[in-house]
């Protein structure tokens, strides 16, 4: 029978308005009389602001508004609610911005930043997070580098006893691997339009991939209820988790609200790479427990994660990256530390997967690595450790509709693999032996 | 920053003439594929733009030894050129591997040149081919070996009263060897690493394959008019002399081979970047070198 | 101030420019043609590709002067509904286009190869491509598209 949609060719609902090139991305609103903003970020990763004049930059022809931190209502806002809008006394990363100036063009905006005085005491930054943590690295917060889960400094998985697992393995396999850093390159840079309306409500044409929860920062930044302020979303010119967190409305609102104008910000390119949010780096080390016939018996993992200066999803990161690091194997004991820790880089934060993409590239690095020492073929390795329905991973869920056996059979059809009788027999539904 | 003034050259007479008179006020805009970033970015607000792009510098000459390209002469046309495939396969070569198509549309050779970026893609098969280039000012012209051209990163011996009006390439023999590889972070659209060309007359020596050839692993029994060229190591493009030397009047064999990449790549000065690290360049010179010599006689 | 000359899609303009404005500057801000989108402003991305008397280049590194008296295809002049371009059904038709913000670019590259090379292999396609970055789709479809419309073409 023919299904409706399944195996059918489905197309987009706005794909002939992409193709006409109709598709209104945010940038693409245009409002006559708006006003262009630019930013003054620090130039340094780590300091102490002395001093910050901006009445030059008020008298700049062209000029309509100036802020800095003392003109914001509520200046602290992101997920762990630790961000500053307009930075205060301290900078923690290069280009964290520090005062914003909209005017009627670019020209006057940049002339702008150049003519605010800005005094800073630079110190001592700490960029690599394993340095971060140790006793006595420079301090990127008060507080200290590690971001504490209630009063543990890392989120911990246990499952089963992992010593005990350790002493009945036959053999045990270490790995370390690091995943580096990575920036979404979404293809829409960061941009925001807000517009006052004559109703007395704040309309904001947002890129964000998360617009509820970034309407209450907005309303809560610039101090207005939510019945107020509208945001208009949803075409998103590629997000890749880069736009989970707002880069661009809350300085857009405040500063249409300070004008009465209508204001646009768009980050160059440049700034985006630089000074926006990303996939922090990860540092995973493993040691698994493997009997001599390839069963994983124990799995202890320590992940660190480099989180920049800010909380923002990190923390949540880590945790996903926690829940999912053992794989899609049954392990039956299982240990998991994972560490958010600061830097003075810009904050990090979401980016496809979480932190379920580096868990996988290690784990799967670390399964390769089992089956060398094991002289075991990889496929096989796997295939025997595979989730089998109604078994229970290392966060206590009970699995249904498990399939990895068979998504592997057909894998391996689609690859070229020739597998062996007792892969091509084996199932999901299957009882482990043993 | 709003003013800055704009002229359209109708003529190479006006473009020198108003070179001439505005120095090194003046930016020559041809393609803007150099310029206009360095506007967009902030870098470069300039007083004068001298646009002559439609100024009569748009030509590729077939003058039997040798061929004049205008210096205001854009990438894709010197891609499309028949003249340039059947006389100049090497220069040929290395354009299909500069910027990407929308580039290569409005970006020209003589913009290429005097941006003097030390990884200036059309400078390595020029050098190989022993291109001179024609500056002309308004007081009159002269001609410049590229190998004398370029003094350091962005900066040439060009006066700012002076435009490079043409590109000169000797044709080489038919029988010379060449071959060229530019290795980037990507395929398209990159700046080089370090990009390399070889070039020699060769005689002598085994046909491909015989037996001769594999045991005495002597591929020519002489070299001549050789050339190792290489880019982005060294602050402006480099022709790699003391390699150079070593393949003229010598035998080709494997052990040549690995002396010349070794010593080409003895003479570069790399630095660290973006792009890769001063080691790695260091390494990469040696091995493009080996494996462009091992192309050719392959 | 200088008055810039030009046709876009057929019509004529009079604007004015500054010694430095670039051609994307002049398309979105003062003659409201948003196809061609603002992704990098150095020439890399390519989302802001347009013809200019039938040759594709980066409105964002292209001089508005140089314009002057030309003539310039952006998507808008390519199709409209009801008389899209074979290449612009064949993107919607082949899932061409996620996000959509690369998609008016891809679109005047490939026509810009098409209308040299009717016939062009998958690496050509791909060559043609390489100033063009498209994020969400990985390419494989964009590729099958303009094959897919090359083909309709002959």
């Amino acid at each position: 029978m023919a299904l409706n949609v399944v195996g059918q060719r489905v197309k987009r609902y706005d794909g002939l308005a992409h193709v006409a090139g109709e598709t209104r991305f945010v940038d693409d609103v245009i409002v006559p009389g708006t006003l262009v903003v630019k930013g003054l970020r620090s130039p340094v990763p780590k300091g102490k602001i002395k001093s910050l004049d901006v009445s030059a930059a008020e008298k700049v022809p062209g000029v309509v508004a100036v802020m800095t931190h003392k003109d914001v209502p509520n200046n602290r806002y992101g997920w762990g609610g630790d961000q500053y809008v307009l930075a205060e006394d301290h900078v923690r990363y290069r280009g964290e911005l520090i005062a914003v100036v909209a005017a009627e063009n670019e020209d006057a905006a940049l002339e702008a930043v150049d003519k605010m005085k800005l005094e800073i005491e630079e110190q001592e930054p700490v960029f690599d997070p394993l340095e971060a943590m140790k006793p006595g690295a420079p301090k990127v917060r008060p507080e200290g580098n590690i971001f504490m889960y209630g009063d543990s400094p890392c989120r911990k998985i246990i499952f089963g006893d992992v010593n005990e697992g350790f002493k009945k393995a036959d053999i045990i396999v270490e790995g370390k691997y690091h995943h580096q850093g990575l920036k979404h390159a979404q293809m829409e840079p960061h941009v925001s339009l807000a517009v006052p309306e004559a109703t007395g409500r704040l309309t904001i044409y947002t890129v964000s991939q998360a617009m509820y929860f970034h309407l209450t920062w907005v309303c809560n930044i610039v101090g207005l209820p939510m019945s107020k302020v509208r945001m208009i979303g949803g075409t998103v010119g590629g997000g890749f988790g880069a736009k989970n967190d707002v880069h661009a409305d809350h300085i857009a609102a405040l500063l249409a609200l300070k004008t009465g104008r209508p204001v646009k910000w768009r980050w160059t390119r440049e700034e985006d790479l630089l000074f926006s949010t990303f996939r922090g780096s990860w540092d995973m080390e493993f040691k698994d427990g493997v009997t001599k016939d390839g069963r994983l018996v124990a799995r202890q993992v320590k992940s660190i994660r480099d989180s920049g200066a800010y909380t923002s999803l990190n923390a949540y990161v880590v945790d996903k990256h926690c829940f999912l690091v053992a794989g899609p194997y049954f392990i039956p004991n299982v240990y998991v530390e994972g560490y958010c820790v600061y830097t003075n880089k810009p904050p990090a934060s979401s980016m496809r997967g979480f932190g379920i993409t580096p868990a996988t590239y290690a784990g799967e690095m670390q399964m390769n690595k089992i089956a060398e020492a094991l002289g075991m073929d990889p496929w096989e390795l796997r295939f025997k450790n595979a989730f089998r329905e109604g078994e229970m991973t290392a966060t206590q869920r009970v699995l249904d509709s498990v399939a990895l056996i068979e998504t592997m059979q057909a894998l391996a059809g689609l690859v070229g693999k020739e597998l062996p009788p007792h892969l091509k027999a084996m199932a999901s539904t299957q009882k482990r032996e043993g | 920053m709003s003013g800055g003034e704009f002229y359209r050259a109708s003529s190479v007479q006006e473009a020198l003439d108003l070179l001439a008179k505005y120095g090194a006020k003046a930016h020559v805009l041809a393609g803007g594929t150099d310029i206009m970033v360095k506007v967009n970015r902030r870098q470069l607000a300039p007083e004068v733009l001298v646009y002559i792009g439609e100024c009569g510098l748009n030509y590729i000459k077939d003058l039997g030894d040798k061929v004049v390209i205008g210096g205001a002469t854009p990438f894709a046309e010197i891609l499309r050129s028949d003249v340039v495939k059947q006389k100049l396969p090497l220069l040929a070569e290395a354009v299909k591997h500069i910027g990407t198509p929308a580039i290569r549309n409005v970006g020209t050779i003589g913009g290429n040149l005097v941006t003097a970026s030390p990884a200036a893609d059309s400078s390595v098969p020029l050098l190989a081919l022993g291109a001179s280039v024609k500056l002309a000012s308004k007081s009159g012209e002269r001609v410049v070996p590229l190998e004398a051209f370029f003094k350091g990163p962005g900066e040439t011996v060009r006066k700012p009263d002076e435009l490079l009006v043409e590109v000169i390439i000797p044709v080489p023999d038919k029988d010379v060897k060449f071959a060229y590889h530019k290795i980037g972070r990507r395929k398209a659209g990159t700046l080089s690493v370090v990009a390399g060309a070889v070039i020699f007359k060769a005689e002598g020596g085994a046909p491909r394959g015989t037996a001769i050839a594999r045991d005495q692993a002597c591929y020519f029994e002489k070299c001549s008019q050789a050339r190792v060229v290489l880019n982005a190591v060294a602050p402006t493009p480099l022709v790699a002399k003391k390699a150079s030397a070593l393949l003229e009047g010598s035998a080709l064999d494997a052990e040549l081979i690995a002396k010349v990449a070794k010593t080409a790549a003895e003479e570069t000065s790399p630095i660290d970047d973006v792009r890769a690290s001063a080691w790695y360049r260091r390494q990469a010179s040696e091995g493009l070198v080996k494996s462009l010599l091992e192309r050719i006689v392959a | 101030m200088y008055t810039l000359e030009l046709k876009v899609n057929g019509r004529a303009y009079k604007v004015e420019v500054k010694a430095t404005t670039t051609l994307l500057q002049v398309l979105r801000e003062k003659l409201g043609i948003t196809g061609p989108k603002v992704g990098c402003e150095t020439g890399d991305c390519g989302a802001c590709s347009v013809l200019v008397n039938g040759k594709l280049v980066k409105a964002c590194i292209t001089n508005a002067l140089t314009v002057h008296g030309k003539e310039v295809l952006t998507v808008e002049g390519l199709g409209r509904p009801g008389a899209f371009h074979p290449l612009q059904l064949a993107f919607h038709e082949h899932y061409a286009a996620q996000c959509g913000f690369c998609t008016p670019g891809m679109l005047m590259a490939a026509k810009a190869l098409l209308d040299e090379n009717p016939k062009p292999t998958r690496d050509e396609v791909k060559e043609a491509l390489s100033g063009n970055l498209c994020r969400c789709t990985g390419y494989v479809k964009i590729v099958d598209a303009i094959m897919a419309a090359a083909g309709e073409k002959a």
